[in-house]
């Protein structure tokens, strides 16, 4: 008995005192997020949250002299889940595992605003532009490459992937007859080579490998672009440095030179050769 | 009716005079503040401690005029210590410029005095205390010097600073001490079982072997970083889709912040008060004492949708805390924290600069206006994440088969893309603000037809003895730099230190020559990397005396600095006695800093104390046994540091000793001298030489003909918080100590003595 009246106040030392208890909603769809969640919420002695995966409601407990609500539901948005105060940053929730990314209800709506304003201010400004980019039937495939190209320039295997796989999508989703003769007969020539490239570099997530596709790809893309008229100038860029010294190409919707082939290592190694317009 | 229509006609054209008399009475305007400054408590950590409040508050009130007004500010100095305000970035006559000891003497206690002057630029400024270590508590704020015609957009004074609970005295003493508790409170000691943990333990010795200790970006750890004195607030009134201009000033002591936002770029339209046409950049590093003019946008919300707040981050250069703004209302959306710095690739970095002599080599990179910043290395989110247990998960990257770097490889051997090696833009897609890309929109030329006095500066320094110095000078060293009123006076000036410096010029903006021609910037702080030269220009219009200074505050207390004085000015009214005044301003360089350890041993108690400046050095070391058997002994050096980097230290000493040896032990030396004498006291010369590893060896020759020789290295870092030390020396005397340190001031030790033997003792340390 001594010994437990003893023991007592080291016992509830260990835990946390000053206690506060809130319930909070914290988006988040499996188990590895109640462990991501519960990890982020956690310090000794300070705070504490059991999160339920059906309802998305965490109970937080939490030393209100040492911490409060705020600062302990900023370390879960930070590990990428968002919640009644806080968003998670867009790279935080990247980075989640494939079976966490729950839907992101505020979010996306700024992001579809965003894109609605961006189109509606583009319609108004310049209708014209935007009229020849309606009618291009291959700008969806060019922005789909450029998708992929950004991915590799940043070297992320796993968006390169996601991105070719939206590739292959428009390259299929192409209306053949919408293409001017010259370019009808180049892309039947290169139609397959391009879905071939696009489909290996969306199979794996090894950035080498990606890049090696990569470069057949871009040699097709261009031959492609060059038989027609692009809606908006494209840039034809070389890096001799690439693929082991045999030189490499890519096309790129801007001057600036971002190697795809290097990333970080030699982020503007290259030139460009040719501009499309 | 009828009479009031007639009046009213009547009174049309005094109306017009009176409506001009009006408008030129405003460009007069008269705007007062009046300042009490005043003793108070703070609690930003859960501890109260002492600050200084101007008006009850910290930061000092924002002080908002308009170009043209007349300033008139009353400082009420209701502190019981002198006290002083500079107006940071302004033109103003050199007796209101507000150093103490230069252009003005101090405000004594309980006084007032008025700074008066006229309002002649515009742009967003700061004020700060100019006396002592003031700064660092509370004596910073915003001066906001508004345009006759403003641009009407919502407009937020935004100063940064920091807080640590300790008194910044004893911060500056510790650092001259080459104290390495901020460096365990940052997780930054760099010792040699984390460098073998991460695979650096070839680049840790090579940093011991120049000579090195642990690198850092920064010199103080602090518990808070402040935005207008808070950590985490909110501006709630502002709605999705606007705009909103942030002027923001680095009040801080020494630290240099990151800005970030999360809502998206950031548009610089104004740096040091000055505009500059606008740049977007995804984030900026604004030096100590600079300022920025930043516009942020508040992305638009689905119409019906629940706004929401956009984190604008500042985070301090070490990344070890930060401060957050939010701006707008509801959930607040975060962006990610910077992360933590890869330091032994920092580490490596600096191997590969430093020269065995202490000179930094920047390999024919001609770095200038942190273009280059050497620091990237360290920056996982532009060079990727540290090395080791990462990596291998990630399995082998396929940036690495192409270009592998070998350690032994010099950056510019490497061949092809060299000259971006350290160039974050062309690296990263992130884009980040340096000084070339800052245009001014106006032609800056200087006169054409004036003289040109062209000077140039080596920034100099020396971490391990926290000295810092313009051409290994420092203010009390130096003479006064003489310019003339009407020459072009062109700075060139390289920074061979290991930290950076924000310099700073009093009293006028100088252009920095960065490939915008015409359009040079205009600035009145440039922040200097480590190897970096820039060439600054300005025109010598004023008169008086003008401080050039390093605005680290702890650097500058340590003399990094010169005085620019116009040949020929008219004597200042506000300092009465010059000599008296250059005095005490020299005395601010020239102070002694204490500090003492001694351990309480099983065995005996030994320790030492030390009172050094900047090149004198006056230290004590003893060694009291417990038994006469055991001895007593104390030796006495007085030295004083030579060269640049103070390596070597001749010094004259006298050694005391009492013991009771056996009746025929005596003592041999290698050397052979026989020393029999049990009560000693006598007079020595001898000399330090710091080796590389940092091995302490010192040869001293004593009166009686006795010679010693020894050998020392102090304060290994073996982990995190456990130290090491070696001594053997040709008295076959030998120590072998390990310390644990437990606090700032406590620590564990157990050593070997040959004198002594085994002993354990707590180490108390100030």
């Amino acid at each position: 008995m001594a010994i437990v009246l003893l023991l007592s106040p080291f016992l509830s030392n260990a835990e946390i005192k000053n206690v506060s208890t809130e319930n909070v909603k914290i988006a988040g769809s499996c188990a590895l997020c109640k462990e991501g969640i519960e990890t982020a919420a956690f310090e000794k002695n300070t705070s504490k949250a059991s999160w339920d995966k059906d309802s998305k409601m965490a109970l937080v407990t939490y030393d209100s002299k040492k911490t409060s609500i705020d600062a302990v539901l900023k370390k879960v948005a930070l590990a990428g889940y968002d919640n009644d105060r806080f968003l998670a940053p867009d790279d935080a929730y990247a980075k989640l595992a494939d079976c966490c990314k729950y839907e992101r209800a505020v979010k996306k709506q700024a992001v579809a605003e965003k894109k609605m304003t961006e189109h509606q201010h583009g319609a108004m400004a310049d209708t014209q532009k935007n009229a020849a980019a309606d009618t291009d039937p291959l700008k969806p495939v060019l922005d789909a490459y450029y998708a992929v190209k950004d991915a590799l320039v940043s070297s992320d295997g796993n968006t390169a992937s996601t991105n070719a796989t939206n590739l292959v999508k428009a390259i299929k989703a192409v209306k053949m007859d919408q293409l001017a003769s010259e370019q009808h007969m180049v892309w039947m020539k290169v139609m397959k080579d391009l879905d071939f490239d696009a489909d290996h570099i969306s199979e794996t997530k090894d950035v080498g490998h990606q890049r090696d596709h990569f470069s057949s790809l871009s040699d097709n893309m261009y031959k492609l672009i060059k038989s027609g008229k692009p809606s908006e100038a494209v840039y034809y860029q070389h890096c001799p440095m690439a693929k082991e010294g045999k030189g490499a190409n890519w096309l790129s919707q801007v001057p600036a030179i971002k190697n795809p082939y290097y990333g970080a290592q030699m982020l503007n190694c290259g030139k460009t050769t040719e501009t499309i317009k | 009716m009828y009479f009031g229509k007639t009046a009213g006609i009547k009174a049309i054209f005094p109306g017009i005079i009176f409506l001009l008399f009006s408008e030129i009475a405003f460009a007069q305007k008269i705007v007062r503040y009046d300042l009490y400054v005043k003793d108070t408590t703070v609690n930003f950590t859960g501890k109260l401690k002492r600050a200084i409040a101007v008006n009850g508050q910290i930061p000092m009130p924002t002080l908002t005029f308009t170009e043209g007004d007349t300033a008139e500010i009353y400082v009420h100095n209701e502190l019981n210590e002198e006290t002083s305000l500079h107006w940071h970035g302004l033109f103003l006559p050199n007796k209101y410029d507000g150093v103490p000891n230069l252009t003005q003497m101090p405000i004594k206690p309980h006084t007032t005095h008025l700074y008066r002057f006229a309002i002649i630029q515009n742009g967003t400024h700061w004020y700060h205390s100019h006396t002592g270590l003031q700064e660092q508590i509370g004596m910073y704020g915003s001066m906001i010097l508004n345009k006759k015609k403003e641009t009407v957009i919502p407009t937020v004074p935004i100063v940064l600073s920091e807080w640590t609970d300790l008194n910044p005295k004893n911060v500056h003493r510790m650092l001259h001490n080459a104290s390495d508790w901020f460096s365990i409170k940052k997780g930054t000691t760099q010792s040699y079982s984390e460098a073998i943990k991460q695979g650096y333990f070839k680049t840790k010795v090579a940093n011991e072997f120049k000579r090195m200790n642990a690198m850092d970006v920064s010199d103080v750890y602090y518990e808070k970083f402040l935005i207008n004195g808070k950590n985490q607030s909110q501006l709630s009134q502002f709605k999705p889709g606007e705009k909103v201009r942030l002027r923001i000033s680095n009040g801080g002591a020494s630290t240099y912040f990151w800005l970030t936002y999360a809502g998206g770029k950031m548009t610089v339209v104004a740096n040091d008060g000055n505009d500059v046409d606008p740049v977007e950049v995804d984030r900026l590093i604004i030096a100590v004492s600079e300022t920025y003019d930043v516009i942020v946008t508040i992305p638009q919300v689905n119409p019906g949708a629940k706004p929401i707040a956009y984190e604008f981050l500042v985070t301090s250069e070490d990344r070890t805390r930060s401060a957050s703004l939010y701006l707008g209302e509801g959930i607040k959306q975060l962006t990610s924290p910077l992360p933590k710095l890869k330091y032994f690739e920092g580490m490596k970095m600096m191997n590969g600069m430093m020269k065995m002599n202490g000179d930094l080599d920047d390999m024919g990179m001609n770095m200038s206006l942190n273009q280059m910043d050497m620091n990237l290395v360290m920056y996982p989110e532009i060079t990727g994440p540290v090395k080791g247990k990462k990596m291998k998960e990630a399995g082998k990257p396929a940036e690495m088969k192409g270009m592998k770097m070998d350690d032994s490889k010099k950056p510019m051997e490497s061949g092809h893309a060299d000259h971006n090696m350290y160039n974050s833009n062309a690296l990263s897609s992130i884009t980040t603000l340096n000084y070339a890309m800052l245009k001014s929109p106006l032609n800056t030329s200087l006169p054409k037809d004036a003289p040109v006095k062209e000077l140039r500066f080596v920034l100099t320094g020396n971490m391990n003895r926290y000295v810092w110095s313009m051409d290994n000078k420092v203010v009390s060293e130096s003479d006064k730099i003489l310019i003339k009123k009407g020459e072009n006076v062109r700075m060139v000036i390289y920074n061979n230190s290991m930290m950076r410096h924000p310099m700073h010029l009093h009293g006028h903006d100088f252009r920095v020559l960065n490939g915008q021609g015409e359009n040079a910037p205009m600035k009145n702080i440039i922040d200097i990397m480590p190897m970096e030269t820039d060439t600054l220009e300005f025109a010598a219009t004023e008169s008086g005396d003008w401080f050039f200074h390093c605005h680290i505050l702890y650097h500058m207390m340590s003399g990094m600095g010169r005085v620019f004085s116009y040949q020929n000015s008219p004597a200042n009214p506000e300092i009465p006695n010059p000599k008296l005044a250059q005095r005490k301003l020299f005395a601010d360089d020239r102070e002694f800093h204490f500090m003492a350890e001694n351990d309480i041993a099983t065995n005996g108690n030994d320790g030492e104390a030390m009172l050094q400046n900047t090149r004198w050095s006056i230290g004590s070391e003893w060694r009291l046994g417990y038994n006469d058997h055991h001895g007593y002994e104390v030796e006495t050096h007085v030295g004083r540091y030579i060269g640049k980097m103070q390596w070597l230290m001749p010094f004259i000493g006298f050694d005391w000793r009492y013991r009771k040896m056996g009746m025929d032990e005596v003592e041999t030396n290698l050397f052979g001298q026989r020393n029999t004498k049990d009560k000693r006291s006598i007079l020595s010369a001898g000399v330090n030489y710091t080796l590389p590893m940092l091995v302490s060896a010192q040869a001293e020759i004593f009166t009686d003909g006795i010679v010693r020789f020894q050998l020392e290295r102090m304060d290994i870092p073996v982990s995190k918080r456990l130290r090491m030390n070696l001594m053997v020396n040709t008295d076959k005397e030998y120590m072998a100590a390990i310390k644990y340190i437990f606090t700032r001031y406590a620590g564990v030790t157990a050593h070997y003595d040959s004198d002594m033997g085994f002993g354990v003792g707590l180490t108390l340390n100030y």
